[in-house]
Parts: C-alpha cells; sequence; structure tokens
C-alpha cells in the first residue's frame, strides 16, 4: 500500500514513462506517460505533458494530454488542461480552463417530454420589451405533434413561428384559466360521485 | 433592462420550437428545438430539454442535450445530465454532474511550456 | 523540501533539476542534476549519473560522474564506473568498475 509519496520539486524535469502505487505530486515537469494506482497531484508550478492513468487527479497546474481515472478528475481554480478525460466524476471548478472532451460514461440520457399531472405553477411568459432581440431562427411552420392521451387536460401550445411569444396569443390567456380548469375538475368529482 | 421576473416554462408545459427573448428563462418542463436567450437560463431538476442553446449565462440542474454556446459562464450542477458541446469562457461542473461531450473554454498556454 | 521517488514508484526515462533527488523506487535511464543524489536502501538506478553528490545504500547500475563526492554506504551496491575528485567506499559495500580521482 502507499506508505510513501512521491514529490517531483519544481526544478525536477522527468522525460519517459512513470508508474507506480502511491500518490504523485508534481511541482516540476514530467513528459511521457504517468501510470498510478493512486492519486496524482499537479500543484499550481507543475507542468505535466503526458497521457496519465491514475485512480484521483487534482490537477491545479497545467496538463496537456489525456487523462484516465477510475475514481475522479477535479480541475481546480489554477489549473489548465488541454486534453480528453474519461472518469465516472469530473469536477471543474470555477476559474479552470479546460479544452476537450469530457467522457463520465453512461448517462441515462433525456427522456421525451415527460408525462405529467399537475403543473406547480402556471406558466408566466412576460410580455416582451418594446425592442425584439435578433430574430431566431424560424422553423417550419407546423403545429406541435399530438402528446400522449395523459396530457389531454393541457392542449398542447403551438408555436407557429419562432420568436417570442407575445402578450396577445392563447398562451397568456390559458395562464388565466386555472380557477376556471380548477372548477371544472371539481365539478368532474362530483360527477363521478354522482355516478356511484 | 428594468428588472422584471424570470419568464417560467412549468412542469406540465411541453414545447416544441424556437425560444428567444432578452429576459431570464427557467424551465421546469420540457423544450425541444432552440433557444436563444439574452439572459440567464436555468433549467430546473425537472427539466428536460433538447435544443442548441445560446445563452449569456445557463444553468443547468436537469436534463439536457443539445449543444451550448454561451457568452459568459455555464454551470452544470450535481445530478444534472449533460449531453453536448459547450462552448464558454467559464465552464463550472459540480460533483455528481454527469456529462458528456465537448468543453471549450480558452486556455492560454504560455508557448514556453510546451 | 525534498524530491522522493518513493518505494512503489518506476521511472523509466531521464530525471534532471536543480535540486537534491531521494530515489527509493526504481529509475532506469539518465540523471542528471545540480545538487545531490541520495539511493536509499530500497532504491535500484539502472541509469549513467551525473550529479554534484551521490551517496548509495541501495543498487546502483551505471557510471557516476560527481563533480564533488561519491560515497557507497555499507548496504550500497554499485557496479560500475566512477569519475569523482573525492570516494568513500564504507564496509560492507560491494563494488565493481573503475575509479578515476582525477581532478
Amino acid at each position: 500500500m502507499a506508505d510513501t509519496s512521491t514529490i517531483v520539486g519544481q526544478t525536477i524535469l522527468i522525460k519517459g514513462n512513470l508508474e507506480g502505487d502511491e500518490d504523485l505530486t508534481v511541482q516540476g515537469r514530467i513528459e511521457g506517460a504517468i501510470n498510478l494506482s493512486q492519486t496524482l497531484i499537479v500543484e499550481p508550478s507543475g507542468v505535466v505533458k503526458a497521457n496519465v492513468s491514475v485512480n484521483n487527479a487534482v490537477v491545479s497546474g497545467i496538463m496537456v494530454g489525456n487523462l484516465t481515472a477510475s475514481d475522479s478528475v477535479e480541475i481546480t481554480e489554477t489549473g489548465r488542461v488541454v486534453g480528453d478525460i474519461k472518469a465516472p466524476r469530473v469536477i471543474i471548478v470555477e476559474g479552470a480552463l479546460f479544452k476537450g472532451n469530457v467522457d463520465m460514461g453512461n448517462l441515462e440520457m433525456p427522456r421525451p417530454a415527460p408525462s405529467t399531472t399537475t403543473t406547480r405553477r402556471p406558466s408566466y411568459i412576460p410580455s416582451p420589451p418594446p425592442r425584439r432581440s435578433e430574430p431566431a431562427r424560424p422553423i417550419p411552420a407546423r403545429p406541435a405533434p399530438p402528446r400522449p392521451p395523459l396530457d389531454e387536460k393541457k392542449p398542447p401550445i403551438a408555436v407557429p413561428k419562432a420568436v417570442v411569444i407575445p402578450p396577445a396569443t392563447k398562451e397568456t390567456k390559458k395562464v388565466e384559466t386555472p380557477a376556471p380548469a380548477a372548477s371544472r375538475l371539481s365539478k368532474k368529482k362530483v360527477v363521478v360521485k354522482k355516478k356511484r | 433592462m428594468a428588472a422584471e421576473p424570470p419568464g417560467v416554462i412549468g412542469k406540465g408545459i411541453s414545447i416544441r420550437g424556437n425560444l428567444s427573448g432578452e429576459g431570464d428563462l427557467i424551465i421546469e418542463g420540457a423544450v425541444e428545438g432552440h433557444i436563444s436567450l439574452k439572459n440567464h437560463l436555468t433549467i430546473e431538476e425537472t427539466g428536460v430539454v433538447q435544443a442548441d442553446i445560446e445563452a449569456e449565462r445557463l444553468t443547468i440542474k436537469g436534463e439536457m442535450s443539445g449543444n451550448i454556446t454561451a457568452s459568459e459562464m455555464v454551470a452544470v450542477l450535481a445530478n444534472a445530465k449533460v449531453m453536448g458541446d459547450i462552448k464558454s469562457p467559464v465552464v463550472v461542473i459540480e460533483d455528481g454532474a454527469g456529462f458528456k461531450g465537448n468543453i471549450e473554454m480558452d486556455v492560454p498556454i504560455p508557448d514556453g511550456i510546451l | 523540501m525534498a524530491n522522493v521517488i518513493g518505494r512503489s514508484i518506476v521511472i523509466d526515462g531521464e530525471i534532471s533539476g536543480d535540486e537534491d533527488l531521494v530515489v527509493q523506487g526504481t529509475v532506469k535511464g539518465k540523471i542528471s542534476l545540480k545538487q545531490s543524489l541520495f539511493v536509499e536502501s530500497s532504491g535500484v538506478v539502472e541509469a549513467d549519473i551525473d550529479t554534484q553528490n551521490v551517496e548509495i545504500s541501495g543498487s546502483v547500475t551505471g557510471n557516476i560522474l560527481a563533480s564533488d563526492k561519491v560515497e557507497l554506504k555499507s548496504d550500497g551496491r554499485m557496479v560500475g564506473d566512477i569519475k569523482a575528485p573525492r570516494i568513500l567506499i564504507a564496509d560492507g559495500a560491494t563494488f565493481k568498475g573503475n575509479v578515476d580521482m582525477d581532478r
């Protein structure tokens, strides 16, 4: 197990392959390849130009190369990383700079619109300011496709043209209907009871 | 600009199309298409967005797939799930967030270093 | 803060720098320092060494060029040539190679 911890000081340059079973703190420069079963710490003065395969990595200096970690990668506010990161946990703190691909493995990806029962609050779409922002790209004029039956309480919102929804449309009127909708619902409940 | 309350797309709302505007916007429902906002867009925990997004600032707590271009900052918070490319001067990814895609921030590396 | 290459570390390549270096692990290749190299008892170095001082308690295979001193401790083992103005070989050390103390 890792009893010792390796430190590569500021003036040290290592060119080649480095592997080991302990933590490694880099304050100087390593070029080549790094393979550790523990944690790589690149301090603010550290420069790593290597492909790295570790358990954890905390980068506060410069790193150029691909980084694979079995546990986590953290780029701190002084870290600058260019390269691809593959790890189940990736943390990029504000101030960090990063360019590359991030792969956290399988994510359950966005499902199509979820079925809904109640809204927490009615949608509120504010009136737009007098000046319009640059026009968004127009989409082909077609109504929204019919949603699954569960949504039949709410009429689908058709957005016929792109751009901000002006106040004087069906939508705002719908916003004003929660009270009547609620009363309609209560009426339905009453009907069910009566049938019984 | 006057401080008006942010727009809200509630949990039960589904939008397919283009959204654009100048105010802040909070998405709790589902949006599919394209979003272009001058200010702050927040995708809440229940939000599901499949769209390319352009905004000044973007905070994601829910699910999103699409490409993001932000002029100021993108924050992917814990429990969020994002798939797509992000181009922004500042990108923050919290521990527990799920992300898959490219991130492009400006990374100045002094010439002598490499 | 001293530089330490820990016990489980294996480096295959070149190390250079302006500080002291302590090797407890394995280094193969080349070591070039402006200060001192300490090869501890667990250390294994298969490299040519160019430093100011070298102190060996472990195993070194390679040639050493030191500007000041080379010291082989009682548990040190070395195979290779040494060129240094001052050399110390303790009782118990093993050494095989040439020694050149010409200044």
